[in-house]
């Protein structure tokens, strides 16, 4: 078994509080991505379990054993690193034959293992080079090469693509998938980028202020978002949030009354101000009824355009629509949002989400693997 | 027109060349000659005969050899003590945060910049109280105290240059700490000791002051104090030896200068660009 486990894990660098109470399960053989924006605390919960930095509080676990006070060679973990640390000294092979030879093991079966991770990455033409003679995607491979040669039970990735370019970071995307359906074993993968979450992960750790915002699978992360956040960290562009005023069955925008269901929300939920919350795809723009708004932007990216709309208090929202869409700048339109995908969140800067999720909001094939 | 300017190039580069090179080059000429040819006006640019004489006067019939012997011995344990501590040192403090750090790392660049006429005194009754006055070791531990300060911030920016994740890559992978720092920081770092090496061991071995003050015996004299005693009197410079022993003296340096140069010029650059 190689569930991790973080209880209650702070972490303190002097007086800045890095993480507060930490409490994550991850589960044996699962692929977890932390997200979150720079200085999160991601990078020092990978860190953490690599045995790179240490826990003021709290306990951590793989599998049955507590590993807080353990050297991280000592954790049965790998890691690979965001600037792929390859030993510039050592040709390929002995890059990868390293973690091996640390743990004693030498002569036929080392040569063996070396040679099954170079088949499983494609590197047996390369095993005599050294690494500053290898391209950014060769050398992650490498590096992804030394994490799996001595089959750890859990694997950390460090924002691993970040440093490819566009297209040879979508085919590592895939690769990893690949990777880790082949072995099966855990992995814990940081990163900033939210594609790479969404696309990769079974379930995403939402992270922001050393806090975990929310941990659930990608679905309900993009769908039903814990709070404003997570809300509007996750979605290019993200959920649109819009300050209103609850009356009754309505929700008060600029004067304008947008019905919603009551029946869809928490009961505490009482009239006075709320943030109203919708993704761009589920913004109609139209004439006629509506709320009132200006067009502003219109980004056509081939298969879809991104429309910026200026509200009449001046809030930008933004509404995704079809590509052959015609649109002025400057054109006033009128805008509806479909009643079962409005998200209603507390009005405080985080603020809760207040829907009820027996009834989710309108789920949409959002992720093509 | 295009001509003047490589043409002029070459002109004031090979007569730097020539005014530096001149002193070694009349230094080789006049070890080789006779001593009838040596006060010769004009003088002979090329010796007329040339004669091993005082090379072999000077192996033969002067201790020189035991003062190359000290010299050897002082320089290398010298070299040995400070690249050693300044290696330790300077992985500490590019490596682990703790208070006083960088204080630490000013005070020690400090005792660099005080003229080395001021702590001789104090160093020498030191070494007299520590009883260890009048021998190699008072020497060696004199060098390291005016080489280590240089050489710790010359490898502290050498290790500043090697990534850290590397080190964290070795303990990921099962190395413990000082495995790591033997099987990947130091082949990171070689350049970097060569050159502190290289430096200290000059240093140590043209180093005239201390070891005319600390030790007054001549069983334990290194070569610049040595020589100086043996043919420099207040009547009387022993030219054609002295040359010859110059000549020696400089051997072992204009050899390992040869071999080691790029790593010399790579660590005196490194405090100013990383790499």
């Amino acid at each position: 078994m190689a569930n991790v486990i973080f209880k209650d894990v702070h972490k303190r660098f002097g007086s800045f509080v890095a993480l507060e109470k930490l409490d994550l399960d991850i589960h044996d053989g699962e692929f977890v991505a932390l997200l979150g924006p720079s200085g999160c605390g991601k990078s020092t919960t990978l860190r953490m379990l690599a045995g790179l930095e240490f826990p003021t509080s709290g306990e951590i676990r793989i599998g049955d054993r507590v590993i807080n006070d353990l050297a991280p060679g000592k954790r049965d973990i790998a890691m690979v690193f965001q600037s792929y640390a390859l030993y510039p000294h050592m040709t390929v092979g002995e890059n990868i034959a390293y973690p091996l030879k640390k743990r004693g093991i030498k002569g036929k079966a080392r040569a063996e293992a070396v040679q099954k991770a170079a088949e499983l990455l494609q590197l047996e033409a390369l095993l005599d080079r050294k690494p500053k003679q290898l391209s950014g995607g060769q050398q992650q491979r490498v590096a992804l090469g030394r994490a799996l040669v001595r089959d750890p039970q859990v694997f950390l990735l460090d924002e691993p693509l970040s440093n490819l370019d566009a297209k040879l970071r979508s085919y590592m995307r895939a690769e990893l998938i690949e990777l880790h359906a082949r072995l099966g074993k855990t992995m814990v993968y940081v990163t900033h980028d939210q594609l790479e979450a969404m696309t990769m992960a079974n379930r995403i750790a939402v992270m922001h202020g050393g806090r975990v915002q929310q941990f659930d699978t990608p679905d309900a992360i993009y769908n039903r978002p814990a709070n404003r956040f997570v809300a509007g960290f996750i979605g290019t562009p993200p959920m649109n949030q819009i300050d209103g005023t609850a009356e009754g069955d309505h929700i008060v925008i600029s004067g304008h009354r947008i019905p919603f269901n009551r029946a869809d929300f928490v009961d505490s939920l009482a009239d006075g101000p709320v943030v109203l919350g919708v993704r761009p795809e589920f913004v109609a723009i139209g004439s006629g009824d509506g709320l009132p708004a200006t067009v502003r932007l219109a980004e056509n990216t081939g298969h879809e355009t991104i429309v910026t709309l200026e509200l009449p208090d001046q809030t930008r929202i933004s509404a995704r629509v079809e590509a052959a869409r015609k649109l002025d700048v400057g054109q006033k339109v009128a805008l509806r949002f479909d009643p079962a995908a409005i998200h209603l969140f507390e009005a405080s800067e985080n603020g809760t989400r207040l829907n009820l999720d027996e009834t989710p909001a309108a789920v949409i094939p959002m992720r093509a693997k | 027109m295009k001509l003047v300017r490589p043409v002029l190039l070459n002109l004031i580069t090979w007569s730097l060349v020539l005014l530096i090179s001149f002193p070694l080059l009349w230094m080789i000429v006049t070890s080789l000659k006779p001593q009838t040819e040596l006060f010769r006006i004009p003088p002979t640019w090329v010796p007329e005969t040339v004669t091993f004489e005082h090379y072999w006067r000077l192996l033969s019939e002067t201790p020189f050899l035991r003062y190359f012997r000290n010299s050897v011995v002082l320089a290398s344990t010298t070299t040995v003590f400070v690249v050693g501590l300044g290696t330790l040192g300077a992985y500490s403090l590019v490596r682990f945060r703790y208070r006083g750090r960088e204080t630490l790392a000013m005070l020690v660049l400090f005792t660099y910049l005080l003229p080395s006429v001021v702590l001789i005194i104090p160093l020498y009754l030191m070494m007299v109280s520590l009883g260890l006055s009048n021998t190699l070791f008072s020497l060696i531990l004199a060098h390291t105290t005016f080489a280590l300060p240089y050489a710790l911030w010359l490898l502290r920016s050498f290790m500043e240059g090697i990534p850290v994740d590397l080190e964290n890559a070795a303990l990921v992978d099962g190395a413990s700490r000082m495995g790591a720092f033997r099987d990947v920081i130091f082949p990171q770092l070689l350049p970097g000791i060569i050159s502190t090496a290289l430096f200290t061991f000059i240093l140590s071995w043209n180093e005239y002051l201390y070891a005319l003050v600390l030790v007054n015996s001549d069983a334990v004299s290194p070569l610049t104090t040595g020589v100086m005693s043996m043919l420099i009197s207040a009547f009387n410079i022993e030219w054609s030896l002295l040359m010859a022993a110059s000549v020696m003296m400089s051997l072992p340096l204009i050899v390992v200068f040869a071999f080691l140069q790029s790593y010399l010029t790579s660590g005196f650059g490194a405090g100013g660009v990383k790499g």
